[in-house]
């Protein structure tokens, strides 16, 4: 569906572009594009959108050059940005409408099942609306035309948690109904959470491209227990420290193996929290090098 | 292109009806506040006579200047100005903000990612610019050809070339505003830009008719090219202006398309 080959972004006054991205993503798969922010994943999305021009290397989305064929790909495209910019004084009914007719398909009922699932007043002004609402409308006028390719730039920001689940519900919905999705994201968890395979972007160049179960294998915990006792074995366990009656580690291992750790000591209280992307980037790839 | 041209039209139309009411309604006040006039003008010539020539002419008065007893010459001194400044003023406004505010206010990101070309945004939103600016001129001629027929003997010729001489004008001022916005995309320092050009540009029009030695630069204004001494006297447009307004607009605007066409846009 998207292939890059060395796909290479520089901009003017040195600031961060991509490098040498290579990509493959396959027809129906949701794939996930993680990496801090700053990391190049909206320079990615733009150059695939040919918002901005590659300095080198070339990308084909359906076979179509995305430049020279740019238009004839925004056809089967829907694109969720960022940040949501929309044209304040349209209703959000209007501005639905405008967006729709720049495609050739009827989108009108998808439309309106779309704006009743996300429970969306359409009579209001765009500039009236809240981040949250105007998020919503981005999605609509995205999903409406039923694209063949979803691309998704942080489209979680700004949905409150109930709303996230209908939003990742949507997607599933659209990927079962043969849609390819290109889900960009620096939250961990919600990448986890639906995509099939995901490609790991740091400072611009692409660090690792896998199946999300093989992630969430050497996924790590952040462990802090409140124990009188120390921990013998340190198998699967890094940066391990006791300071205040409190020993605190990175855990790499499954689960179940930590269960048996804790089953050891002596437990008073007990937080397991997940780690940031950049610790995991950390712990997990200097494991790797090792 | 359709879509979009519709959609801009609406988004452009409460500003195009706050314009064509100031324009429209100077040049009417100024028309009908001649016949109050008319009866003092001994008075006023004499008065008049006073400046300088040079003085006189650089306002179109004087013994080569329009005669103000009689409407069109009123109207070339008395309301064309305001229909030249406050008209390239919109086109200038205008032309800097189209294409601009969609990188200022960011919603370039939704437009450029349905499926048009920017050859035909950029194009639809020229085709805007030139409706708008062809409206406001409409409205104009209508309130003209009411003010002529009624306050003079009508001339078909130097009516039409007081309502769309201009055009000619705010066109020259909304492409080169254009172009310039495909560099500067902040709305504000764009639009202060644009509107020191179609204020600097009277400026100049002013200095080459009151200095001799500064005749030269009566060829990069447009004020000059349609100034209301031709209208009224030579009832055209010199051609050399017309073939001059005409580059500018077509160079400014195929340079702008070409640069936008190939421009990184990341907002």
């Amino acid at each position: 569906m998207i292939k890059t080959t060395n796909l290479t972004k520089y901009y003017h006054k040195n600031a961060r572009g991509i490098l040498d991205v290579s990509l493959d993503i396959k027809k129906g798969e949701i794939f996930g594009f993680i990496g801090p922010n700053g990391a190049g994943k909206s320079t990615t999305v733009r150059t695939l959108l040919n918002f901005i021009f590659p300095t080198s290397g070339s990308a084909t989305i359906q076979g179509l050059d995305i430049i020279n064929d740019s238009v004839e790909i925004r056809k089967h495209v829907g694109y969720i940005p960022s940040e949501i910019n929309l044209y304040g004084d349209m209703t959000v009914q209007d501005f639905l409408d405008y967006a729709g007719a720049y495609h050739k398909n009827d989108f009108k009922v998808k439309q309106k099942e779309l704006i009743k699932k996300l429970e969306l007043d359409t009579s209001r002004k765009i500039s009236d609306l809240s981040f949250g609402n105007k998020k919503k409308v981005a999605i609509i006028q995205a999903l409406q035309q039923e694209p063949d390719l979803i691309i998704l730039d942080e489209p979680t920001s700004g949905l409150d948690p109930l709303m996230q689940n209908t939003f990742f519900t949507l997607i599933k919905e659209e990927q079962k109904r043969g849609a390819t999705i290109f889900f960009s994201s620096h939250i961990l968890s919600e990448v986890q959470r639906i995509c099939d395979r995901v490609a790991i972007i740091k400072d611009g160049k692409i660090i690792k491209v896998e199946k999300i179960d093989d992630i969430m294998k050497a996924r790590a915990k952040k462990v802090r227990i409140k124990t009188p006792d120390d921990i013998k074995d340190l198998t699967n366990i890094l940066e391990y420290k006791r300071e205040n009656g409190h020993v605190s580690f990175v855990f790499t291992g499954s689960i179940d193996q930590l269960f048996k750790i804790l089953s050891d000591l002596k437990v008073e209280d007990l937080t397991i929290e997940e780690p940031s992307l950049e610790e995991i980037f950390m712990h997990y790839y200097d494991r790797e090098e090792k | 292109m359709k879509n979009l041209i519709k959609n801009e039209f609406k988004l452009n139309l409460r500003s195009l009806i706050l314009w064509t009411v100031i324009i429209s309604g100077l040049a009417t006040l100024m028309l009908f506040l001649f016949p109050a006039f008319k009866d003092a003008f001994d008075q006023i010539e004499d008065l008049l006579s006073i400046y300088p020539q040079e003085f006189l002419e650089a306002f179109g008065l004087g013994a080569d200047g329009l005669d103000m007893t009689d409407i069109y010459g009123w109207f070339g001194v008395e309301g064309y100005l305001f229909v030249m400044l406050i008209g390239g003023s919109y086109a200038a406004i205008l032309g800097s903000s189209i294409l601009s505010k969609e990188e200022d206010d960011k919603t370039i990101e939704f437009l450029l990612s349905k499926p048009i070309s920017r050859t035909k945004v950029f194009f639809g939103k020229v085709i805007v610019v030139i409706i708008n600016l062809v409206l406001v001129n409409l409205v104009v001629s209508i309130a003209l050809l009411i003010a002529f027929s009624t306050l003079g003997e009508f001339n078909f010729v130097v009516w039409l070339l007081y309502s769309f001489a201009p055009l000619l004008l705010q066109l020259v001022f909304a492409s080169l505003a254009l172009l310039i916005s495909i560099f500067i995309t902040k709305s504000r320092q764009v639009l202060s830009i644009a509107l020191g050009i179609t204020i600097g540009m009277y400026v100049i029009d002013l200095i080459s008719s009151l200095t001799d030695s500064a005749e030269f630069l009566k060829y990069f204004t447009p004020y000059e090219y349609i100034s209301a001494i031709y209208i009224v006297k030579d009832q055209q447009i010199k051609p050399l202006y017309l073939i001059i307004s005409i580059a500018v607009i077509v160079i400014s605007l195929g340079t702008a398309w070409r640069l936008y066409k190939k421009k990184d846009i990341a907002v």
